[in-house]
């Protein structure tokens, strides 16, 4: 049923590093994963568990060794060439010689055939997006004259400016202070709330996880696998005054405790 | 949702709204800084400590240096001798450097985009780059005859290679997260050379260009004196002077030779300046 209620289905996905002279490295080993269309999915667990892998399986930027991987019921690679995905990266990944608002426009500007086969939904432009993100200010700007803040903020207009699918994002506030990753975080829900896409989030924060997911995913490494899937029962919209009810702390105190168990299992 | 984005607005942090303004520190800036004495007085002090040596020098040993004012008098009186020859040149430096900026661009691109053509292309290169090319001059002279070409050929190989190198590092400069970003909707290779390989590789580009413009009136020189029967440019100038003995005819030619190489500098850096306003070192240290 390809587009139906299921946006990302991985079966039975294996995806192997050779390493020279030593033993293989299992980056993920039969992971199963199924996402329901217009969830807000976070993969969580300690660094070498698989978890931007299974990212960059699931964006088409590597294959899978064995298993399928699907995403609204296509290969990876036809859902880029149609456009359902976004991308968000660790890094803004900003060019530096367009303004702010070139720079999230310029995807809508490539593969056009895709682009105008897509373009039947009618919604906010690009400029009222970056007026919702909070940049209005600085859309005639360049990059480097943004704050990190900023920065990450961008790209993730770019992404959601795409109106994807499913919108996949590889711990985009890892490298932001606290302060501005939980103001970004209510962003995120603010413009996921509004465009209602598909998100699969790598993180490696708890609290995070906890406050944007419907579902959190932990995954263990060596080999790298699924060990749990914790539903979340939070009521939305998460404002801040969210993070400091009992609910909340009971959330980031289960996932916790499945992220020590599933080191523990591996350490045995 | 409304009164959430209020809020949001309200409890943006501060941090965020910080936003350094856009410092843009030109390297000198064509106002009246420039007219400070600390800007001009060291150079206008070496230039008269120069030339105090200078004609020190002429007076002591006129077989080594001839008066700066006999240099002066040349150039007053045979004017149109030196424009006419400066401007040709000139014109086999531009050219030769198209030539060779076309083709090394064209050639930076190809072994960018293809590995097998970069593993054959880049070897033979480097074998033209460490050829001294005042050895090679003389053969395509006896090969091309005393015209323009030779001089257009030496011109473009001296250029060939800096750009050659810099640009096909530029273009495989780009991070990437931004290949991911754009292979996610699927940007045709022609796109992403286009939209993102290309501008990513100019700040590399104008690095060589900087060597290249001042060099390729070596190129163009260097020709000119490998071809004794050429009957234009400075290089035949300076050929024909000094087998006469007119020293002052010699350093004339080479006194127009320097303005032209630092006029090309500054033409390259206006043009820098115009096409990179983006870039970092375009923009101060803070920017």
């Amino acid at each position: 049923m390809p587009g139906g209620s299921v946006s990302i289905s991985v079966r039975g996905a294996r995806r192997v590093y050779p390493v020279k002279g030593g033993t293989d490295l299992i980056a993920l080993d039969d992971v199963d994963l199924t996402v329901p269309a217009g969830s807000f999915v976070s993969v969580i667990g300690p660094s070498g568990c698989g978890k931007s892998t299974l990212l960059r399986l699931v964006a088409g930027l590597e294959d899978a060794d064995r298993g399928d991987v699907r995403v609204c019921g296509v290969r990876p690679a036809e859902a880029a060439a149609a456009k359902m995905l976004g991308l968000v990266p660790q890094a803004p990944a900003l060019l530096p010689w367009l303004t702010v608002l070139k720079n999230v426009t310029l995807p809508l500007r490539v593969n056009r055939a895709a682009s105008r086969r897509r373009a039947s939904a009618p919604g906010p432009s690009m400029e009222e997006l970056l007026r919702k993100a909070g940049l209005q200010d600085a859309m005639h700007k360049l990059p480097s004259q943004l704050s990190g803040g900023m920065q990450q903020r961008t790209a993730i207009v770019r992404a959601f400016g795409l109106r994807p699918d499913v919108l996949l994002m590889d711990e985009p506030f890892s490298a932001l202070d606290e302060f501005t990753r939980e103001s970004l975080q209510e962003q995120l829900l603010d413009l996921w709330d509004e465009l209602k896409a598909t998100v699969l989030f790598v993180t490696h924060s708890v609290s995070e996880a906890v406050r944007l997911s419907d579902k959190i995913v932990v995954m263990a490494p060596r080999p790298g696998r699924i060990t749990d899937i914790i539903d979340v029962h939070l009521p939305r919209p998460r404002g801040a005054e969210l993070l400091k009810t009992p609910e909340f702390h009971h959330y980031e105190d289960l996932v916790r405790d499945r992220l020590r168990g599933a080191f523990q299992a591996n350490a045995a | 949702m409304n009164a959430a984005e209020d809020v949001l607005t309200v409890t943006e942090p501060e941090p965020e709204l910080i936003v350094a303004p856009p410092v843009r520190r030109p390297m000198w800036r064509p106002g009246l800084g420039f007219l400070h004495p600390r800007m001009w007085l060291p150079l206008v002090l070496m230039l008269a400590v120069l030339a105090t040596l200078w004609t020190w020098g002429a007076h002591s040993m006129p077989y080594l240096l001839p008066p700066l004012g006999d240099i002066g008098d040349t150039l007053r009186e045979d004017a149109d001798y030196y424009v006419n020859n400066a401007w040709v040149t000139l014109k086999e430096a531009l050219m030769g450097l198209g030539l060779g900026l076309v083709a090394a661009f064209v050639l930076a691109v190809i072994t960018s985009e293809f590995p097998l053509a970069r593993r054959a292309i880049m070897p033979v290169a480097v074998i033209l780059n460490v050829t001294p090319l005042v050895a090679i001059a003389p053969a395509l002279v006896v090969a091309f005859g005393f015209g323009a070409a030779p001089k257009l050929i030496v011109t473009g190989l001296i250029c060939f290679f800096p750009i050659l190198i810099n640009t096909s590092m530029g273009l495989r400069a780009v991070p990437q997260p931004v290949l991911q970003v754009y292979r996610t909707v699927n940007a045709s290779r022609l796109e992403t050379l286009w939209y993102i390989r290309i501008p990513m590789a100019m700040p590399y580009l104008f690095a060589a260009l900087r060597i290249v413009f001042p060099l390729s009136v070596v190129g163009a020189v260097v020709a000119e004196l490998s071809a004794a029967g050429s009957s234009e440019g400075l290089g035949t100038a300076i050929s024909l002077a000094s087998s006469m003995n007119r020293l002052a005819a010699v350093y004339a030619s080479i006194a127009i030779l320097a303005l032209l190489g630092s006029v090309l500098l500054l033409l390259v850096t206006a043009l820098e300046r115009r096409v990179l306003h983006w870039h970092e070192s375009r923009q101060g240290n803070g920017g």
